[in-house]
C-alpha cells in the first residue's frame, strides 16, 4: 500500500479506486441483504440466478410487518435509550478513569496493577458470568434496563480504559504542566485541556460501545427477562423459532436496525476527522 | 470543591438510578385476586395464547392468567429460576429440560388434576418415559405432539404412480425406481445437525427398543447393539440425497423440497411452515418411515411437542388447574390447532392436519414411539456425532464412541437410576 | 476545604469508585461462577458439590482439548489477517482519496449487520456461489476448509472496528513528521516503517489485543456459518461454554472450562502487552 505523504498532496486517484473496488466485498453481501429483504418467502430459491435477482416488486410490505412483529418504535426507543444513556457514561467515566491509570500507571504500581486488573477482565468469559450476574441484578433490584446499563459500563470498561489510556500515550505531559502553573487543578486541566484533546478517541469508544450495545442479544435476554420491555435484538429473536425462520421480515428488521447505527458511526467519523489537534499535539 | 461536586454527582447518578429503579420492582397488583403466569415455549404460537389469555381473562373473575410467550424461552426459563421468579405454569416440549426439571423437583405432582384422563395414554407414557428414574406421579399435561418420517411431494407421486412403501426394502426400491427416473429422491440439510436426528429417530422408533437409553443406564445392554442396524441403514440413506448433503443447512433442503427438487424429505411436521412458505401451493403429505422389513414392526416417531406443567413454587394449586381445565377444554385446543399444525394430545375428535393423512391411522391407534434424543443429554451433542459419523462412514467408531460418551456425560443419572434399582430391585 | 486536593489525590478519588463499580459487575460474580465450577450444576435446581472433578475431566476430555486446539489455530490466523488487512484500509482511508466519508462509512458496515444476515449471506456465498464458480465443493462442509471460511467471515466483520482504531490513532501523528520525513527523504513504507508505524505502536498492540480477545472468544460467526460442525471441527472454547453450559446441563463442567480458558488468555495477554510495552519503551 503506496502512501504519499506530500503535504496538501492531490488527490490519490489509485488508492481511491483501489478502495471503491474493495467496497464491492461490502456491497455484494449487502446488495443480497437487501433484496432478500424486499422478497416474498415465495421468491426465495436456491437457485443463484433467482437469489441475485432483482424483488418482483419494490413494496415496503416486509418492513412494515417487521415493524409491527418487533413492536418497532418501542423495543427502538429502549435500544436507543440504553445505548445513548451507556455511551455517555462510557465517555466521561471511562476517559477519566483511562486518565487516572494511564497517567499513573507507569510510576506506580497499584495504577499498573488497576490497569491489568481492569484490562484483565475483558477477558472473563460472559457465560461464567451471566447466572450469577442474573441473581445479583435481581437481588439489587436492577434486573430492568438500568441494570443492563451498569452492566455494559463494566463490560466495555476494559477496552475503553485500553483505548484511553493509549491515546494518551501520545499527548505530550507538557500540555498539562503549562495548565498547572496557572494554577489550575488536575480536576479542571482535565476538563479544560486533557477532555478535548481525546475527541477523536471519544468518538471512537462512543461508536464501538454503542455498537456493542445496540446488537447485543445476551445481556438484555438474561437481564431483562421477564419485564415485559424489549430491545430491538431481542425483538427480533422473533423471526427465529424452533423450526423455521422468516428471513424476508429478519432482513427488512435488520436493515430497519442498522441505519440509525449507521448514521451515527457517521456523525462520529466526522468527529475523528475534524476532530484532530493535530497542533496541539506536538 | 468542584472536582467533588462532579464525582459526587457521577456517582448519585448511577446511585439514584440504581434506587429509582428498586422503587418499582415485582410490586403484585393487591386487587385480591389470584395472579397466575404461565410461559410458554412457542413464540410462533403467541396469538393463539394471546387468544387464550384473554378469553380466560373475560370468563374468570376472580383469576387473572398472564401468559408470556417469550423468545428463546428457554434460556428466560432458566433465568427466572435463578431470580427465583418462577412462573406458576410453564408450557415446555417434553425433552431432556422437562427431564431435569423433574429430577430437580421443580415440577409438582398434578396426578389429582381430572383432566389428565382425558389425555391419550399414549402420551402419557411418553412423558412418563422421560423421567430419569420412575418417579411417583404425573409431572405434565401432554397438549399437542408433532410427528416425523418422510415427507412427500404428493403431486408428483400422484404424476409418476409411487407407491407408498410400508418396509425397509419397499422404501429402497421406490428410492431407486425415483432415482433411475432422473429424480433425487430424498433432500437432506445436515449442515443443521439437529436435522440428522429426524431420519435418525424415525429409524431407531422401528428398530430400537422405545427404552433404549433407560436400559443402558440400568446396565442391561449397549448402544453397540440396539443402534447397528439403524447407524447402517442411515448410511443407506445418503446415496439417495444430494451429492454433498453436509453442504446444505435445513432452510436450504425446506427450500430445495419446496421447489420440487426432491421427492421426498425426512423431516417432521413441524418443518411444513418454513415448506409453504416458500411454496404455498405444495401439496405434501407423509408417510412412516419403515424401519423394519416386517411392517408391523414400524412406528410412528412422535413425541411431545407442547406441554404444560405447574411448577412446585406455585402458591396456588386450584388456581393453576383451572387454567388447565380452560387450556384443556376442546374449544381451547382447537384455539390452537387453528393457529398451529399440531397433533393434539388430547382424546377427541380432532381435525388432524392434512400433512398427516399418511400417519393418521398410527396416531389413533396409538401405534408411537418417542423421539429419542429427547433422552439424550444435550451436552453430548449426539446430533454432531451423527453428523461426523455420517461424514467418515464408520459405524464401529461412532457406536463404540456412543457408549463411552453416554457413560460419560450421564454418570450421575447412572449412579442415581442403579441407586434407584438396587433399592427397589425386589419390585422388578 | 479550600485545600487543593493533589494530583494523587484526585486519581486516587477516580480510580478507587470506578474499581469498586468493576468488581461488583465483573469479580464478584466471576467468583461466584468459579464456586459453581466445583459442582455439579446444571443451571437450576438442586446440585452437589463434586469437588475437583470438573477440573480433571477438563484435562481428559478430548472434545475440549479440541476445541483449545481450533481455537488458537483460528485466533491466530484471524488476528493476522485482520490486523493487516486494517492498518493497510486505514492507511488508505486516511490518505487523500475522494468520497472518504462515504467509503469510511461502507468499510464499516460488516461490523453492524447481525449474526443472522451475516450466517444467511455467506452460507449462501459458501454453499452455492462460490461452488458454482470454482467448481469445487462448499467450503463450510469440509473438516479442511471450514475453519477458514469461519476466519474469511470473522475477519470481514472485524476489520471494521480495527480499522476505526488505526484511524483514530493515525490522527496522533502530527503532520510535521512526515513533512520531516519528507525531507529526508522518507516515502511510501520507508516512512510507514520509521514514522508512522512507532507512533501508533499503542494502538497496535490495543488491537492485537482487542482482535486476539474476540477471535479466542469466537461464537456468534460460528453459530451463523457452521455450529460447531462438520464433524465437530469448529467447536470453539466458546460454542462449548455457552452451549453446553447454559443451553445443555453442565454448567458445573463449563465453569471450570471458563475458568481455564480465563487464566489461559490473561496469561497470553499479559505476555502480550508486556512484549508490545517493551517494544514501545524501544522505539
Amino acid at each position: 500500500m503506496k502512501k504519499k505523504n506530500k503535504v496538501a498532496a492531490a488527490t490519490n486517484w489509485p488508492l481511491t479506486i483501489l478502495l471503491i473496488l474493495g467496497c464491492l466485498t461490502v456491497i455484494f453481501p449487502l446488495y443480497m441483504a437487501v433484496v432478500i429483504a424486499f422478497k416474498k418467502p415465495s421468491e426465495m430459491t436456491n437457485d443463484i440466478a433467482g437469489a441475485l435477482s432483482l424483488p418482483k416488486s419494490w413494496s415496503f410490505e416486509n418492513f412494515a410487518e417487521a415493524m409491527r412483529v418487533t413492536d418497532f418504535w418501542h423495543s427502538l426507543g429502549y435500544s436507543v435509550m440504553i445505548t445513548v444513556i451507556t455511551v455517555v457514561l462510557a465517555i466521561l467515566i471511562h476517559s477519566i478513569a483511562g486518565y487516572a491509570i494511564g497517567r499513573s500507571m507507569a510510576k506506580s504500581k497499584f495504577y499498573k496493577f488497576s490497569y491489568l486488573y481492569i484490562v484483565s477482565g475483558m477477558f472473563v468469559p460472559f457465560a461464567i458470568l451471566m447466572m450469577p450476574l442474573v441473581k445479583q441484578t435481581a437481588q439489587m433490584g436492577v434486573d430492568n434496563w438500568f441494570g443492563v446499563i451498569l452492566c455494559y459500563l463494566v463490560f466495555y470498561m476494559p477496552m475503553n480504559v485500553m483505548l484511553y489510556s493509549g491515546y494518551l500515550k501520545n499527548i505530550p505531559i507538557a500540555l498539562e504542566e503549562a495548565a498547572f502553573v496557572d494554577g489550575a487543578t488536575t480536576w479542571t486541566t482535565y476538563w479544560k485541556v486533557i477532555f478535548p484533546i481525546m475527541k477523536p478517541m471519544h468518538a471512537t469508544v462512543a461508536v464501538l460501545t454503542a455498537l456493542g450495545t445496540w446488537n447485543d442479544v445476551m445481556t438484555p435476554l438474561v437481564i431483562m427477562s421477564g419485564t415485559g420491555t424489549n430491545t430491538l435484538p431481542l425483538a427480533q429473536l422473533t423471526f427465529q423459532t424452533q423450526f423455521g425462520t422468516n428471513y424476508n421480515l429478519a432482513f427488512a428488521s435488520y436493515l430497519l436496525a442498522l441505519i440509525p447505527i449507521l448514521l451515527f458511526y457517521i456523525v462520529c467519523q466526522k468527529q475523528v476527522i475534524n476532530g484532530v489537534v493535530n497542533g496541539a499535539v506536538k | 470543591m468542584k472536582k467533588k461536586v462532579i464525582a459526587v454527582l457521577l456517582m448519585a447518578t448511577v446511585l439514584t438510578g440504581m434506587v429509582a429503579t428498586t422503587g418499582c420492582g415485582n410490586s403484585a397488583d393487591k386487587d385480591g385476586k389470584t395472579h397466575i403466569t404461565l410461559v410458554q415455549y412457542k413464540p410462533e404460537a403467541v396469538k393463539a395464547f394471546e387468544k387464550m389469555e384473554e378469553e380466560f381473562n373475560a370468563t374468570h373473575d376472580d383469576i387473572v392468567l398472564q401468559i408470556e410467550s417469550p423468545n428463546d424461552a428457554m434460556t428466560v426459563l432458566k433465568t427466572r429460576f435463578i431470580k427465583e421468579d418462577t412462573p406458576d405454569i410453564i408450557g415446555i416440549g417434553g425433552d431432556v429440560n422437562f427431564s431435569s426439571f423433574i429430577d430437580s423437583d421443580m415440577l409438582m405432582d398434578i396426578s389429582d388434576f381430572e383432566g389428565i384422563s382425558e389425555i391419550k395414554p399414549a402420551y402419557l407414557e411418553i412423558a412418563k418415559n422421560l423421567e430419569y428414574v420412575p418417579e411417583d406421579g404425573v409431572f405434565s399435561m401432554p397438549y399437542v405432539a408433532n410427528a416425523a418420517g418422510v415427507l412427500y411431494n404428493k403431486d408428483m407421486f400422484e404424476e409418476h404412480g409411487w407407491e407408498i412403501p410400508t418396509t425397509w426394502s419397499e422404501f429402497t426400491a421406490l428410492c431407486d425406481e425415483i432415482q433411475s427416473e432422473g429424480i433425487q429422491p430424498l433432500y437432506f440439510g445436515f449442515k443443521d445437525t439437529w436435522t440428522c436426528l429426524a431420519p435418525w429417530n424415525a429409524l431407531a422408533v422401528d428398530l430400537a427398543p422405545a427404552d433404549v437409553c433407560q436400559q443402558v443406564n440400568k446396565g442391561e445392554t449397549t448402544f453397540s447393539d440396539e443402534y447397528a442396524e439403524i447407524s447402517e441403514k442411515m448410511l443407506e440413506l445418503l446415496p439417495y440425497g444430494p451429492e454433498d448433503p453436509f453442504a446444505y443447512n435445513y432452510n436450504d433442503a425446506c427450500t430445495a423440497f419446496a421447489n420440487g427438487e426432491s421427492a421426498m424429505y425426512t423431516i417432521g411436521n413441524y418443518a411444513v411452515p418454513q415448506i409453504t412458505s416458500v411454496n404455498p401451493d405444495m401439496n405434501i403429505d407423509s408417510f412412516v418411515m419403515p424401519g423394519s422389513d416386517n411392517a408391523d414392526e414400524n412406528v410412528l416417531n412422535s413425541g411431545i411437542d407442547l406441554q404444560f406443567c405447574v411448577t412446585s413454587d406455585c402458591e396456588n394449586k386450584e388456581a393453576a388447574y383451572e387454567v388447565l381445565s380452560y387450556l384443556l377444554a376442546d374449544e381451547t385446543v382447537q384455539i390452537y390447532l387453528d393457529d398451529q399444525s399440531a397433533v393434539p394430545c388430547k382424546e377427541g375428535n380432532f381435525e388432524l392436519p392434512k400433512v398427516l393423512d399418511g400417519m393418521a391411522d398410527y396416531i389413533k391407534e396409538g401405534k408411537m414411539a418417542d423421539y429419542q434424543d429427547h433422552y439424550y443429554p444435550a451436552e453430548m451433542s449426539v446430533d454432531a456425532q451423527i453428523q461426523t459419523f455420517l461424514i467418515n462412514g464408520d459405524v464401529d467408531a461412532f457406536l463404540k464412541k456412543f457408549d463411552t460418551d453416554w457413560t460419560r456425560y450421564n454418570r450421575d443419572i447412572i449412579r442415581k437410576v442403579q441407586e434407584y434399582e438396587e433399592k427397589n430391585g425386589g419390585n422388578e | 476545604m479550600k485545600k487543593k486536593l493533589s494530583r494523587n489525590q484526585t486519581f486516587m478519588l477516580i480510580t478507587v469508585p470506578v474499581l469498586l463499580l468493576f468488581f461488583c459487575f465483573n469479580t464478584l460474580p466471576l467468583i461466584k461462577g468459579f464456586m459453581y465450577s466445583f459442582t455439579n450444576f446444571k443451571g437450576f435446581g438442586s446440585y452437589e458439590m463434586v469437588g475437583l472433578r470438573n477440573y480433571a475431566d477438563l484435562f481428559t476430555d478430548a472434545r475440549v482439548g479440541k476445541s483449545y486446539l481450533f481455537t488458537f489455530k483460528f485466533a491466530i490466523l484471524a488476528t493476522i489477517v485482520t490486523n493487516v488487512i486494517a492498518l493497510l484500509l486505514a492507511l488508505g482511508l486516511n490518505a487523500k482519496i475522494k468520497a472518504k466519508s462515504a467509503l469510511r462509512g461502507v468499510y464499516f458496515v460488516p461490523r453492524i449487520l447481525g449474526g443472522l444476515v451475516v450466517g444467511y449471506i455467506f452460507g449462501y456465498i459458501f454453499t452455492y456461489i462460490l461452488p458454482a464458480i470454482t467448481g469445487g465443493s462448499s467450503m463450510l462442509s469440509s473438516t479442511k476448509t471450514a475453519w477458514i471460511a469461519i476466519v474469511i467471515v470473522a475477519a470481514w466483520q472485524s476489520i471494521a472496528q480495527t480499522t476505526l482504531i488505526y484511524i483514530s490513532g493515525l490522527q496522533t501523528v502530527p503532520e510535521d513528521v512526515y513533512e520531516a520525513g519528507a525531507i529526508d527523504g522518507a516515502t511510501g513504507w520507508k516512512s510507514f516503517k520509521e514514522l508512522t508505524f512507532p507512533l501508533i505502536i499503542p494502538f497496535f498492540s490495543i488491537n492485537m489485543v482487542l482482535s486476539m480477545k474476540d477471535f479466542l472468544m469466537v461464537f456468534d460467526q460460528i453459530m451463523a456459518l457452521t455450529k460447531g460442525g462438520p464433524a465437530q471441527s469448529t467447536e470453539s472454547i466458546s460454542y462449548l461454554i455457552y452451549n453446553n453450559g447454559m443451553g445443555g446441563g453442565q454448567f458445573g463442567f463449563q465453569s471450570a472450562n471458563a475458568v481455564l480458558f480465563f487464566v489461559v488468555i490473561v496469561a497470553i495477554s499479559v505476555f502480550q502487552l508486556n512484549f508490545t510495552g517493551k517494544k514501545e519503551e524501544q522505539l
